[in-house]
């Protein structure tokens, strides 16, 4: 299998807080790699170091074969991310919206017409194309949130904590969205929701204070602590094998 | 080249969008100040010089040009606080960009501010329509940079909840300070020197010295062109550092 993503001794530091420390991992082309981690562990630092957001204090990543350190423009060519906040311009509609990120991202209006064709599709925009974004529902913003990512179709897509605050039903569909965009390409996806990771990822990573605890599959987790569900799994291994 | 130019278009009609789209920002920039113009010259055009036509409706351009620094602070910190620019920021656009997309966005308005509020003048007070009044309406688009610069550093700045009450000191400075609301003569040196130095009262009388002709080049364009261009120019080079350094941070 390619490596979509090398990461090699990756750090970062704010004055006197290492926001993460000496992270080395791997992530094949394909995959859906799941960040799980509580709040300040280090995950959205390392979503925007891999998305040259933000510079290393030291150590590498290679994004097909890309370095964030020296290859910003090309890795930004490949890549696209959608933050834990909904980021859309609020008062274009649905449909000005996804023209706009589009011509931004270099498509004419022949390419723009097919993404919109797939896009309206995948996430049923067709009914609210012409509704101002500030007016739908959370669910719906957020899902055009996602949808504005996918538009460059990019070989490596970062989701942060995509159904951040959404209710359950908005997050099982956004599952639903995110579960057939699995295989078409590589996507890294924070989240602090257990049964999110449980339900979507090939492999999952665990972060705390900055350090990756874990790597590996569900199965794996589950024979490394003997627990049966995701969530058990990731308390005895952030706790240190202590019960909470 | 082309490239950015045409990434700068493609920002600058969506940003121009989302203005246009908040009728609050048309009822500050353009109501609101018309209304003021009618209000002020018909209660009180006989009192004190500075409700005539002729200065009043320069005055009120400018004045109108300060709800510009809210508005276009108020758009960048929403934008910010949304994580849309970092959105963007992913996709290949620049920080030049965004600067220029934001700016040139409230060119439109800016100029509808300026030809109504002399049209409206002009309609009142029939005799202030002259070549001058074009003029002025010129000296107003580089007078409204000063505004743009200072909104877009505010926005850089502040963040969505502060951007309200930080924007309300540039409206605040650009009504008391211009002396365009009362007569100055009253007022000590010190005062005086005060509202010189900063950049309001000088906006407010290169217009209105624009509209009504220009007797002495360097004490009525020279000196305050260059005072308005000077904070106009820091205001930029403040807000371009202010919103690279944020968009990393961010």
């Amino acid at each position: 299998m390619t490596t979509a993503i090398k990461i090699e001794g990756l750090t970062k530091r704010y004055k006197d807080v290492t926001a993460v420390e000496g992270l080395n991992l791997e992530i094949s082309e394909g995959e859906l790699f799941s960040l799980l981690g509580v709040n300040g562990a280090g995950k959205t630092t390392t979503i925007k170091m891999l998305s040259t957001l933000v510079k290393p204090t030291s150590g590498d990543a290679t994004i097909f074969g890309y370095s964030v350190l020296r290859d910003e423009e090309k890795i930004k060519e490949i890549i696209d991310i959608s933050m834990q906040e909904t980021a859309i311009a609020r008062k274009l509609t649905v449909e000005e919206n996804i023209e706009f990120y589009g011509r931004l991202s270099g498509q004419d209006k022949a390419e723009l017409n097919e993404v919109k064709k797939v896009i309206y599709e995948a996430f049923g925009f067709e009914k609210i194309a012409k509704k101002q974004a500030s007016k739908l529902s959370g669910g719906w913003q957020r899902k055009l949130s996602i949808a504005l990512a996918l538009i460059s179709k990019p070989k490596i897509l970062f989701l942060d904590e995509p159904t951040l605050g959404l209710d359950v039903i908005a997050r099982r569909e956004l599952w639903k969205t995110i579960n057939e965009l699995k295989g078409k390409m590589t996507i890294i996806l924070t989240t602090h929701y257990m049964e999110e990771a449980e339900a979507l990822a090939d492999r999952i990573g665990i972060m705390k204070d900055g350090r990756l605890l874990f790597v590996g599959t569900k199965e794996e987790l589950f024979g490394k602590t003997g627990k049966t569900n995701v969530e058990d799994s990731f308390i005895e291994i952030v706790s240190g094998g202590e019960s909470l | 080249m082309k490239e950015s130019l045409s990434r700068i278009i493609i920002l600058t009609k969506r940003d121009f969008k989302e203005i246009l789209r908040d009728p609050l920002s048309l009822i500050f920039t353009i109501g609101m100040p018309l209304l003021l113009e009618i209000l002020f010259y018909f209660i009180f055009h006989g009192l004190t010089s500075q409700f005539e036509m002729r200065y009043l409706a320069p005055g009120i351009v400018v004045f109108a040009q300060s709800f510009i620094s809210l508005f276009v602070g108020l758009l960048i910190a929403i934008d910010r606080s949304a994580s849309f620019l970092t959105r963007l920021y992913v996709s290949k656009a620049r920080s030049y960009e965004f600067i220029f997309s934001y700016a040139l966005s409230m060119i439109p308005i800016i100029f509808v501010q300026s030809l109504l509020f002399f049209l409206a003048g002009g309609l009142i007070d029939p005799s202030i329509f002259s070549i001058n009044m074009v003029f002025a309406m010129l000296i107003s688009l580089v007078t409204s940079l000063l505004f743009i610069a200072l909104g877009i550093l505010l926005g850089s700045l502040c963040n969505e909840k502060a951007i309200g009450g930080i924007s309300s000191i540039v409206i605040a400075g650009q009504s008391v300070l211009s002396g365009m609301w009362f007569p100055t003569e009253g007022l000590n040196e010190g005062m005086i020197t005060f509202m010189n130095v900063l950049p309001f009262r000088n906006a407010t009388q290169l217009v209105q010295n624009t509209m009504n002709g220009i007797n002495d080049v360097y004490k009525d364009l020279l000196i305050p062109l260059s005072i308005v261009l000077a904070y106009a120019i820091a205001s930029f080079v403040l807000a371009i550092v202010a919103f690279k350094r944020k968009m990393k941070s961010n």
